[in-house]
Order: structure tokens, then sequence, then C-alpha cells
């Protein structure tokens, strides 16, 4: 996924916050890798609510989240010399650990508070605002998705739902659904290639 | 896969590609996809093509703000890292990609073990039982450390670890320190990579779970980390 902000070249030395702002992702992280916390404070800023949207959708809670999106942060912060960004962009490399330390603190509360009932704070969802361009293209993008998830057949929405959203194993799925662990294998599968196609990648979906 | 599933994926390699990259694997499974995955080019490919779309999946969630402390907590960490943190490497090399590896895991051993008996390598020496800041119980294991002088302890909580290491020397020039994680014998990359402050300290947390874990190591890679250890350990913790 490539970076949706402008390209600059990044510059060594000290920057003006506004200067770090037009920077792109890839550029900013060129700096956070020599420890810039100001050059981290803007990567911040430029991800925080999307993380936090992620962790919060899936952990329901919003203490939780929020140590969520405080360990995916900190964990970029301190592996930032792997970042390559011909391998992904900081917002998909970011997710990718808000989402696997969402699935982790899911996990570890279903084996410690088997029993708890989520929902906490559904009613403390707030909208953020759409400040720039930027969140108005990601909303685009949320109903491009919604729209695309819409499509699928319900057994198949349901269960990448599950899975993505959940946190939970496809063993668990097949056990909550009484169906085959095959079958649920096989229910994601097709959906996530169906969702390529139209989401309008080129590669027809496996029939 | 079940043979007699007719929605399954093709290529007799279980139709794990989708729980994969929905992060729906046990955690076993997880650790023999992502083995199957180096050697199955069938399974790489069809994880390519889905991974982009569970990449878009995030933005199905609706979009709430982030609370404003929760900024503060975090920078408050960052700026205090950095503090004590030296500069990383300068930026040198155009490419970080995963390294090919020189030599494999079970090359390392004899090195390790020689290594040991010329008494470089500090012996652990203790598993200390204390009470962990949040309550709940820590184990502290000293970890064996290559470097003379230096020290590490790996501390353990509710099945996750964190890395303190000490007076460790700096990688050397384009280099960082990766940690790995071994639970069968082979070790497996994690994203944590890291120099040390010029004081030679660092703290790194182990990422994902340690629940059947035996031991974890750091190793000097290339920057950008390797996606199998390219030199022999220099910190080696037994968690079991």
């Amino acid at each position: 996924m490539t970076s949706m902000f402008k390209s600059t070249r990044a510059t060594g030395g000290e920057d003006s916050p506004e200067r770090l702002r037009v920077l792109a992702d890839e550029e900013l992280m060129q700096l956070v890798y020599t420890s810039r916390p100001d050059a981290f404070e803007v990567i911040y800023d430029r991800h925080a609510d999307v993380a936090f949207s992620l962790a919060y959708r899936m952990c329901k809670q919003r203490a939780l989240a929020e140590d969520v999106v405080q360990e995916a942060f900190l964990s970029l912060w301190r592996s930032r010399a792997r970042y390559d960004g011909a391998r992904g962009s900081v917002r998909t490399w970011l997710l990718g650990i808000v989402h696997n330390r969402a699935i982790d603190a899911l996990r570890r509360r279903t084996v410690r508070d088997r029993g708890i009932v989520d929902g906490e704070g559904i009613e403390e969802r707030v909208a953020a605002p759409e400040r720039t361009d930027v969140e108005v293209a990601r909303r685009e993008e949320a109903r491009e998705v919604r729209h695309a998830l819409a499509q699928l057949p319900g057994e198949q929405s349901r269960v990448i739902e599950l899975a993505y959203f959940g946190g939970l194993t496809h063993v668990q799925i097949a056990q909550m659904l009484d169906t085959p662990v095959g079958t649920i294998k096989g229910r994601m599968r097709l959906g996530l290639s169906k969702l390529r196609v139209t989401l309008g990648d080129p590669v027809e979906a496996v029939q | 896969m079940s043979a007699q599933d007719p929605q399954a994926s093709p290529g007799g390699c279980d139709g794990n590609a989708a729980p994969y990259v929905l992060g729906s694997l046990t955690e076993e499974e997880h650790t023999q996809f992502v083995l199957h995955l180096e050697s199955c080019a069938v399974c790489r490919e069809e994880v390519a093509s889905l991974q982009e779309v569970a990449q878009a999946l995030p933005a199905l969630a609706p979009l709430v703000q982030a609370p404003a402390e929760l900024k503060d907590r975090i920078m408050a960490t960052v700026r205090q890292e950095a503090s004590l943190s030296a500069p990383a490497a300068h930026s040198t090399a155009t490419a970080r990609g995963r390294s090919t590896p020189a030599g494999s895991w079970l090359g390392w051993r004899p090195a390790l073990a020689g290594a040991m008996l010329a008494g470089i390598l500090v012996a652990l020496v203790a598993v200390v039982l204390g009470s962990g800041g949040g309550g709940g119980q820590t184990r502290v294991i000293d970890a064996q450390v290559l470097a003379p002088r230096a020290s590490a302890k790996l501390r353990v909580s509710e099945g996750h670890a964190e890395l303190d290491v000490a007076d460790m020397p700096q990688p050397t020039a384009g280099r960082v320190y990766e940690v790995w994680i071994v639970r069968a014998g082979t070790p497996q990359p994690t994203d944590a990579l890291f120099t040390v402050s010029a004081s030679g300290q660092a703290t790194v947390g182990v990422p994902g779970s340690v629940s059947g874990v035996k031991e974890i190591l750091v190793s000097s890679e290339p920057r950008g980390g390797s996606s199998s250890p390219t030199r022999a350990p220099v910190i080696v913790a037994h968690l079991s």
C-alpha cells in the first residue's frame, strides 16, 4: 500500500513541526530511525485514530484498546530499525501490529475472563471529524470495503468478521457455528477472494 | 484441508492461507504454517494475494478518536527512550529487506558450545521469582551473554516477556540486534530489532506470547533484520 501523504525529501538536522508534517511516512521513518521523537510524534498523530479504531472495534473495551495501541506504537518505535518501505506502508505495518496485539489480548482475556460480556463503552464511540482530505479518503475507503463485504454471502462475511475482528481461531468459529473446520477455512478463502475482486483487483475470484 | 471439502483450498496445503492472513490460526498452527511458507511457493503466492484484502479490513472499524492522554503516555516513553538511545547507524543502505541466511541455526550450536566452554559466556545463574509491577507474578531469568561485562535479564509475566540488557556493545556498523524465539528447535524471527544506548542499555519487548517458547535469542543481523539467523546468538535466555 502506498503512502497517502505527499512525498518530499527528508533532510538531516532539526526540522520544524510544520516541515515534518509535510513529509511522507517513509521519510519520517528515516528520521525515526535516528531516534527522533518529533518525527515519531507526526507518525503518531497521523495514524493514532485509525489504530485506536481498529483496537476498539476488536477489544470493545476502551482501556484494553488503549493498552493495545500503546503496545503497538511502542513496538513500532522500538523496532524502527526493521522498517522497510518496500515491504509496505507504515500504516499497514502499524495496523498489523495492532491486530496481532489485539488478538493476543482477546485470547488472554478469553481464558482469564471467560463469561464476561463485551459491549462496555459502545456509547463512547465518537466519530472523529473529517479534518483533512486524508480522512475523507479513509472514509471513502471504508465505504468501499463495507460495500464489498455486503456483497458477500452472509456465511462468508460472518466468518471473516469473527476471525479478523473477533480474534477467534477457525477452530473456535467452527465450534460456534457447528460447521466443519474445512468449511470455515473455505468460506474465509472464498470471501477474501471475492472481496479482492470487488475492491478492484484484476485477478479473478476463486470459483 | 479436508479432502472431501469442495470449498477448501487446492494444493494439499490445508487451506491455511486465509485463516493465516486473518490471524485465525492457533498459535501452533501459525508457527507450523510460517515454516511451511518457506518451502511452498503456492501458499506464499496465495498469502500475498489474500493479505492485500485483509489489509483493507481495518477500514471497516468505525473511526474513533484516540484519547489525548494516550498520546501523552506513549510520547513520554518515546522521549525517555530516545534520550537514552544513541542514534541508530546512519542510513547508507537503500534496501533493508530480510537478508539471506549465511548458515543454519544448527550450525550455531557447536560454535556456541565452544564459546561456553571457553568461558566467554556468562553462565545462567538464577531464576528469580519476584513481584511484577502490574501485581502479577513475574519470573526474572538471567540470560547468557557473549560480551564480557554485559548482562541481560528476561522478565516474563502473564505469557509475555521483556528483555533488559546492560553494558552491551553497539552492534557493528550496518547491523542491529534481532530477537528470536525458539519453540521447536528452530529460531523464529520477531519484529524486535534494537540498538543500545551510549551506556549499552536497552529494553525490548518480545512480541507475542512466549507460551511454549524454550529460548529467547538475540543475534547481530544486517539492518532490517533477517528471516533466519546469520550469526551465532550473543544473548541466550532459557525459559524451560
